[in-house]
């Protein structure tokens, strides 16, 4: 463990500079009579040390971003979506920016589950934070059968999350828009998944995200994550066609923000509240008080995304962030402030 | 045949903050950016930082020491537009919808480097060459000496230097030009001969210092003194626009033709180029090196989000030689700088 950290000298020098987490620091050393707020989380069988996450597919596969933040600092760590075969993924391009945000459509590009298993995992078990992986899929079967290898296979995995809902793969949009097709596959990978705590991620591509949440809980979920990106488009008025190769691209970034915010408050008021079901709120948090904003509404436990691409560090300022928040509230754990929020 | 990418061992990189020194008008729409940055790791010419094109918070109000904020940056009459002014609160840098939401690759143009002493840190001055062609570029232009940037970095592979090259033909087109200034800084230093090929569309786009003085760019492709860029190294260059307005009339590869042809086979055995510009040009340089079978490697570039390997946005295809299938290889992490042979251009 040691060696691990004392190759991210980078960060400590990088730590000491950052102006947002000396602050947060000084305050809690100056107000050493209180207690430090608890900022865990059980996700079901999982617990997370802090309620701050990476989001599928903006944190690689495990240690791309080590030399910019201490991973071992994160709440958990979600993997780029491992599908059962390697994808090469869409044509160029990718990506482009959008005003405060980003659309991307990457196709699910990925090294497929021997190689994550063989290469990848030996990597996260030395990370020291509980993993979740991101399984996408095209058929039942395709989400099952890796679910199950690593629910049964590897100890390190402490979650899966289902991408029903990735709007970039035709086929894919299907299963996270249509509440009896997501309650089917839940429930057929529900059976399958023993260990891990089963995550769905919802699309927000839906007129009401609490009929999808519904189903997804109904049929097995121990927990949901919300939202995925949004279809949108982005168009070349030179050329005269859409920016990205695939036509369309999921929206991220703060552009997204607010509407995920009131997802997640849907989703709670609506169903997870009633059937004590955690909620992983994401979408556009790129500071703590984005954060606080998705856990008054109803989220257990954030994730951060496109932010990470403009600082992987973002978590973990979050975390310290959310502590500090706690303190000033006078609120000795998070779970005090989850759905708190008083409406009318 | 080894067919992995351009190895460099040392990838030591991380997030640092640097301190804006200047940030001079070079030529139209071309600036050249000077930050200090404490304890910046080793890097290769053809490594890039990833960069916030928006000033940090905690300097982006006028600082007291900086005495006149008009003098070190040209006014930007030039330009259409008028710079964005930077938002007044550090969460604000992430949500002003006139301003970069995320950070902008630039190859490192140069660097210089103060040796830390008993009483004073390792600072490095780290030069960045860019044009203004849209929100990011135009954030980055409106910086003022004392302002603090955010960068990632050295990332990506640069250029392999191995000792037993001669000569080095730097071949550089446009804002492709920036990574050929520190890459002949290193060539000196590992005392490899070179020559230099610039190319830009027109005289006025070129962010280049010409000394008329030292044998002014020929018409006809003859190599000078004249780019002081190469010339304080000794290295003779030549300059190519599109239109004739300096230099040779044509591109670049069109006097890279010309020096190829004049080689002796053994010249063109050890020659290596090192080439970075637009895509096309960068195609042309591959086919004129594969055409004298002159070792070639080439600097890309691809719309990239992260610049770590995450986002997997800035892909290419790679091919090399003997192999069956292509597979998708990162600009950011892979590269930038690849074999021109294994790129599927």
């Amino acid at each position: 463990m040691i060696g691990w950290r004392c190759q991210y000298f980078t960060l400590a020098w990088f730590l000491g500079k950052l102006p947002i987490m000396s602050t947060t620091i000084g305050n809690l050393n100056a107000s050493v009579t209180a207690p430090t707020p608890d900022i865990s989380v059980q996700l079901k069988n999982l617990r997370m040390a802090n309620p701050v996450m990476t989001a599928s597919g903006t944190c690689g596969y495990a240690d791309e971003y080590a030399n910019f933040a201490d991973l071992s600092k994160l709440g958990a760590f979600v993997t780029k979506s491992i599908s059962r075969q390697p994808r090469p993924g869409n044509e160029s391009y990718r990506v482009v920016e959008t005003r405060a945000g980003m659309l991307n459509a990457i196709g699910l590009a990925n090294i497929g589950l021997e190689r994550f298993l063989a290469e990848k995992v030996p990597i996260l078990e030395k990370m020291g934070v509980p993993v979740i992986v991101n399984v996408p899929g095209w058929s039942m079967d395709d989400y099952a059968d890796v679910a199950e290898q690593l629910d049964q296979q590897v100890p390190v995995v402490a979650g899966i999350e289902l991408n029903v809902s990735c709007p970039n793969v035709k086929s894919g949009l299907s299963f996270g828009t249509d509440p009896m097709r997501l309650a089917e596959l839940v429930a057929h990978v529900r059976r399958r998944v023993t260990r891990c705590t089963l995550i769905v991620k919802l699309s927000p591509n839906v007129t009401d995200i609490a009929v999808t949440a519904r189903a997804a809980v109904e049929a097995g979920a121990d927990c949901l994550s919300l939202v995925n990106t949004f279809t949108a488009m982005a168009v070349d008025i030179e050329k005269n066609r859409p920016v990205l190769a695939n036509g369309t691209g999921g929206l991220s970034g703060p552009a997204i923000k607010p509407i995920a915010v009131y997802m997640v408050h849907r989703v709670y008021s609506t169903v997870a509240k009633t059937h004590n079901i955690p909620l992983i709120g994401m979408g556009g948090i790129q500071t703590w008080q984005d954060a606080a904003e998705f856990i008054l509404a109803g989220a257990s436990a954030v994730a951060v995304g496109t932010a990470l691409f403009i600082d992987p560090s973002i978590p973990q300022q979050i975390a310290e962030g959310l502590r500090g928040y706690l303190l000033r509230k006078g609120k000795s754990s998070i779970r005090e402030i989850v759905g708190t929020l008083a409406m009318g | 045949m080894p067919i992995s990418p351009i190895q460099q061992t040392d990838a030591v990189r991380g997030h640092f903050f640097g301190t804006v020194t200047t940030n001079e008008l070079l030529c139209r729409e071309h600036y050249r950016l000077t930050v200090e940055v404490r304890d910046f790791p080793r890097s290769h010419p053809g490594q890039f930082a990833q960069i916030l094109c928006v000033p940090d918070a905690q300097t982006a109000a006028v600082p007291a020491d900086v005495k006149s904020l008009d003098s070190p940056v040209p006014p930007l009459t030039e330009l259409s537009w008028q710079p964005a002014q930077p938002p007044p609160h550090f969460h604000d840098r992430f949500f002003a919808g006139a301003a970069a939401y995320l950070r902008r690759p630039f190859s490192i143009a140069d660097r210089r480097d103060r040796v830390a002493t008993a009483t004073t840190a390792h600072v490095c001055e780290l030069d960045f060459i860019y044009r203004v062609i849209g929100k990011g570029t135009r954030g980055l232009a409106s910086m003022r000496p004392g302002q603090r940037l955010s960068l990632l970095g050295p990332l990506g592979r640069g250029f392999d230097v191995s000792p037993e090259i001669g000569p080095a033909i730097l071949v550089g087109g446009g804002v492709g030009i920036p990574p050929m200034i520190y890459l002949a800084k290193v060539l000196h230093e590992k005392k490899i001969a070179a020559m230099a090929l610039a190319g830009a569309q027109r005289r006025d786009l070129l962010p280049l210092k010409i000394s008329p003085g030292n044998g002014p760019p020929a018409p006809v492709p003859t190599p000078s003194q004249a780019v002081d860029e190469f010339a304080r190294y000794g290295f003779p260059s030549m300059i190519s626009t599109d239109d004739g307005s300096l230099g040779f009339k044509g591109y670049v590869t069109g006097m890279l033709e010309n020096i190829l042809t004049a080689f002796s086979t053994d010249q063109r055995k050890r020659a290596v180029i090192f080439c970075c510009g637009p895509t096309p040009m960068m195609r042309a340089t591959a086919a004129v090196a594969a055409k004298f079978a002159v070792r070639c490697q080439v600097s890309l570039e691809q719309p990239m989000a992260c610049g770590m390997g995450t986002c997997q946005s800035c892909i290419i295809k790679y091919q090399p030689p003997g192999q069956k299938q292509w597979v998708h290889k990162l600009t950011c992490t892979d590269g930038p700088v690849f074999r021109a042979e294994d790129i599927l251009w």
